[in-house]
């Protein structure tokens, strides 16, 4: 059975301007011990689905359908006593922003504490001594020092490091990063990655990991879902995603990373940007930017299809994309090719897709 | 030394975005964005109802074939205090093609069964904007163009009956072969 299994999740926010759908109809599983990756543009619906996961979604938003279902119980059937004795023990989130996620009128050692005294019962005492250990555990210097210190005394990385620590007090099955670095800069976001990698290998934690970045996925990842509009629109394991990616999204977000030692003038971007998810436009959410758009792609929105038996995708798919191009709605195809190349050598590896020009 | 009023930089003429002397006629009003007053709820809903306007406009009235139309849908509280009407749902108010919402032949959502208010501080104007592609959803994963010819835009707000209460508009246009 899978640790976490999320079936046809919808999340609707009703404002005045009109009915944002922020996921649609998603559906995925994380199992034991697995690190699974989201990637997506900003407003792709990546913080919505994991913040629905700990029912942390507030008025206007609403989880209208679909079943979160974690070790078998669906959570939104839970009351609201028994999600509390979810979150931050069995379910952690790393938030984006981690000066926000900390109260500032407690000590960092304190909020720590706190969830340990809670949800396992520890004394004042056995909380400060596992806090100092935790602490020192991420990497913080002189951690019984610096358990008395407020979130201000802590650089940007420190403060991340004591989200980290809070987040992994409890033990927790599952851990949800959302966007763990993207206010770090380079070389603490790879102290960071490697500390939750590393942690979650120790603890045997299964993680949600949500990016944009993604050579952070690449890195960490075993298994990757790649969401645009609120939909999912490939998910595949890591290597695969990377060496044959299906979906045109994929192959323009890999695309327009940067590389050292590039030749170009400018850097490759996907033109235009994420539709507004009051309306999307009809047909396939990504048509109006995607390169291979056809006629077609105007009028019929593609499903989620298992590439391996051409039926629609089921949440134990391996690998699933949703274009046209797989249920051969599409007359011309997807015209592009991958090419990996050897960045020690720079002679070409194993191309694999066929057509176009992107180095992907 | 020249000093900026000397130069060219400054221009004084009746452009919208330049400054002039013209003193403004009305008082700027509050902007939308608060919550309107408890004490909205307590106007009469035919007064609420009253002092709420309504307008759907476009850009232009004909449309080549193909092209999406954008629409601007305008609220307007006309009175000097709060007021909010209660919707049959959180979904405050909805556009339609021909009577055919959100032009979708198939139910897109499905709104909580509960009631909410659609509400105005004094003297408030709400504008949204909106695109109709010029095509109708069919399925819940196929849609089919418009053909050439007349069609009507209308938007309400979400209550029984928009049109009587008088919290509906529409405007007609036209798609044409270019």
């Amino acid at each position: 059975m899978a640790l976490l299994e999320i079936k046809d999740l919808t999340v609707r926010f009703y404002t005045q301007e009109g009915v944002v759908t922020a996921v649609d109809n998603l559906s995925y599983q994380i199992k034991r011990g697995e690190k699974f990756g989201v990637v997506g543009e900003s407003g792709a619906g990546k913080s919505v689905t994991a913040l629905s996961l700990m029912r942390l979604i507030d008025s206007p938003g609403r989880i209208e359908s679909g079943e979160i279902l974690f070790k078998g119980q669906n959570i939104l059937d839970m009351t609201e006593k028994e999600v509390r004795s979810l979150r931050g023990n069995e379910i952690s989130m790393i938030f984006q922003d981690a000066q926000t996620a900390l109260n500032p009128v407690y000590t960092v050692g304190e909020q720590i504490s706190e969830a340990m005294r809670h949800h396992l019962g520890y004394s004042n005492e056995e909380a400060r001594e596992r806090s100092i250990q935790l602490l020192d555990q991420v990497g913080i210097p002189e951690a019984e020092t610096r358990y008395s210190d407020y979130p201000h005394e802590f650089s940007g990385g420190m403060q991340q490091r004591a989200v980290i620590a809070m987040a992994l007090s409890c033990d927790p099955d599952l851990l949800l990063c959302d966007e763990p670095t993207t206010a770090l800069d380079v070389t603490i976001e790879t102290q960071i990655l490697d500390l939750i990698e590393e942690l979650a290998d120790e603890f045997d934690t299964a993680v949600q990991l949500i990016t944009h970045d993604l050579g952070v996925v690449a890195d960490i990842c075993d298994r990757v879902m790649v969401m645009y509009a609120g939909k999912p629109v490939e998910k595949a394991p890591v290597e695969e995603l990377y060496y044959d990616p299906k979906h045109p999204y994929t192959v323009g977000l890999m695309s327009s990373i940067p590389r050292v030692g590039d030749t170009r003038d400018r850097l490759q971007t996907i033109p235009g940007t994420m539709p507004d998810l009051v309306e999307l436009p009809p047909g396939c959410s990504f048509h109006p930017r995607c390169p291979f758009a056809e006629d077609a792609c105007t009028t019929t929105e593609p499903a989620l299809i298992d590439i391996e038996s051409s039926d629609e995708a089921t949440v134990d798919s391996s690998r699933a994309a949703a274009c046209l191009e797989y249920t051969d709605q599409l007359q011309n195809g997807l015209d592009y090719e991958v090419r990996v190349v050897d960045e020690n050598t720079g002679s070409e590896m194993n191309p694999t897709q066929t057509g176009g020009s992107q180095n992907v | 030394m020249r000093r900026i009023y000397e130069s060219d930089a400054l221009r004084r003429d009746d452009g919208p975005f330049s400054p002039t002397e013209v003193k403004r006629q009305k008082r700027p009003q509050r902007n939308g964005t608060g919550e309107p007053s408890f004490l909205s709820k307590f106007i009469p809903q035919a007064m609420a109802n009253k002092a709420v306007y309504v307008s759907v406009t476009t850009p232009r009235k004909t449309y080549p074939r193909g092209v999406p139309i954008p629409f601007s849908v305008h609220f307007k509280n006309s009175m000097p205090f709060s007021v909010s009407i209660p919707t049959k749902s959180p979904l405050l108010w909805t556009w339609n093609i021909d009577e055919i919402i959100e032009a979708s032949h198939v139910s897109v959502r499905d709104p909580p069964d509960e009631t909410d208010r659609f509400g105005f501080n004094r003297g408030e104007r709400k504008t949204f904007t909106r695109r109709w592609s010029q095509s109708f959803r069919l399925t819940d994963s196929t849609w089919e163009p418009a053909a050439t010819g007349r069609y009507t835009i209308g938007v309400g707000i979400n209550v029984d009956d928009p049109v009587s209460a008088g919290l509906y508009d529409e405007v007609t246009i036209e798609i044409v072969d270019e």
